[in-house]
């Protein structure tokens, strides 16, 4: 049991560091790069993410016995639709203020490949209780590089940070940290600081 | 039934799919109420922001347009307001306008939804920028940079030009719309 354990923190931890979404695999860039803006913005995307590939892993590693290989890709599409309409929904009845800033990018979620990639490369493959450790993980990963991308970003570019004002008047708010180029600039760093760190604990 | 054979390939894709289907009915059900909720009130706020003092509002279509009549508690008629989209610099913009038919000028704005840049474009949304139509004369609006020496100038956001431009163009049509049905009466 005690092995069993291990063997799943392993998979969970994976995704926070090791083979974090964002920084080692790349993958959903769209989204990371589009509406970190705001730290809030930031944080309820991971969060959306979360529950879609959560659920999505779940739902997917329970019958993936029953999906024929054939169709397994548009299996997994119409269930990972499920949950995305489903979230849209959610978050426009009970949260109107984030579903108007972040806008078209939840539904989009549903073409997120860090959500189709896991399926594929992980549910359809383990069992279900690895498959909740490795989405938890992986939401994990994502979630805190977009809410610290989101943190960088309206610090520099509006002085604040959660919409908490921080900076006082004097400050000149570099306006290109909220524009796309901003994205691209933060995110290039955060990866590279990344790499410098793993490769000093080597 | 071999796995990989046709009938199940359709039966297994039509089963996920109808239950999906099933699924999201009920949320749909469940959730539709409350977006419903939400829209309304959003309108309501904007409806109060372009005109203060209300006490009452009619909702009143006239040929296909939506118009909104307040009244104060004395039942007169404060003003009108009606909403109106255009495009802006990232997607459309969708303003409330109230205004005054017996002094022909707008009371206030307000801007129900817009995608613009937040920080530039998204100034809009300030006080700073829509108070530029607080008691404007009907008429055709020129964006300035410089705070405005004349009544029909609006002061354009400073980085965010065409998103000033754009709300310039849709108060604009929205008082022409409003002018049209009312202008005669």
């Amino acid at each position: 049991m005690a092995v069993k354990f291990k063997e799943l923190f392993s998979v969970f931890r994976n995704g926070i560091w090791k083979e974090n979404p964002i920084m080692v695999l790349v993958i959903g860039m769209c989204p990371t790069l589009a509406v970190t803006n705001s730290a809030e913005n930031g944080l309820a995307m991971g969060l959306a993410t979360a529950f879609v590939l959560i659920s999505s892993e779940i739902v997917i590693s329970t019958i993936k016995n029953f999906i024929p290989a054939n169709v397994r890709i548009p299996s997994f599409i119409l269930i990972i639709a499920t949950f995305v309409t489903f979230t849209d929904y959610f978050v426009k009845a009970f949260f109107p203020t984030i579903a108007a800033s972040l806008s078209i990018f939840i539904p989009l979620i549903v073409v997120n490949c860090l959500i189709l990639g896991r399926q594929e490369a992980f549910a359809s493959k383990n069992p279900v209780h690895k498959s909740i450790a490795d989405a938890v993980g992986m939401s994990i990963g994502f979630t805190w590089v977009l809410t610290l991308l989101g943190i960088i970003r309206e610090f520099f570019g509006m002085g604040s940070v959660f919409g908490l004002q921080i900076l006082g008047e004097w400050y000149n708010p570099m306006v290109i940290m909220l524009l796309p180029g901003g994205a691209f600039l933060t995110l290039g760093l955060m990866v590279g600081i990344y790499n410098h760190i793993n490769r000093e604990v080597e | 039934m071999e796995k990989n054979s046709n009938l199940n390939l359709i039966l297994v894709l039509t089963t996920i799919g109808i239950v999906s289907a099933l699924l999201l009915t009920f949320v749909f059900e469940w959730t539709s109420p409350y977006i419903a909720a939400n829209e309304a009130e959003k309108r309501r706020n904007a409806i109060n922001e372009v005109l203060p003092g209300l006490e009452r509002v009619e909702e009143v279509e006239i040929d296909g347009e939506i118009f909104y009549e307040a009244y104060d508690n004395q039942g007169m008629q404060i003003g009108v307001a009606a909403q109106h989209s255009g495009a802006g610099y990232n997607g459309m913009i969708d303003v409330m306008v109230g205004v005054d038919l017996d002094s022909q000028e707008v009371i206030n704005i307000s801007i129900v939804g817009h995608e613009e840049t937040p920080g530039l474009g998204a100034r809009i949304t300030e006080n700073e920028y829509k108070s530029n139509y607080q008691n404007k004369p009907f008429g055709d609006y020129t964006g300035v940079g410089t705070p405005t020496s004349d009544p029909m100038e609006v002061q354009t956001i400073a980085g965010a030009t065409i998103s000033s431009e754009a709300v310039i163009r849709i108060v604009e049509n929205a008082v022409e719309k409003i002018n049209t049905v009312y202008g005669g009466r």
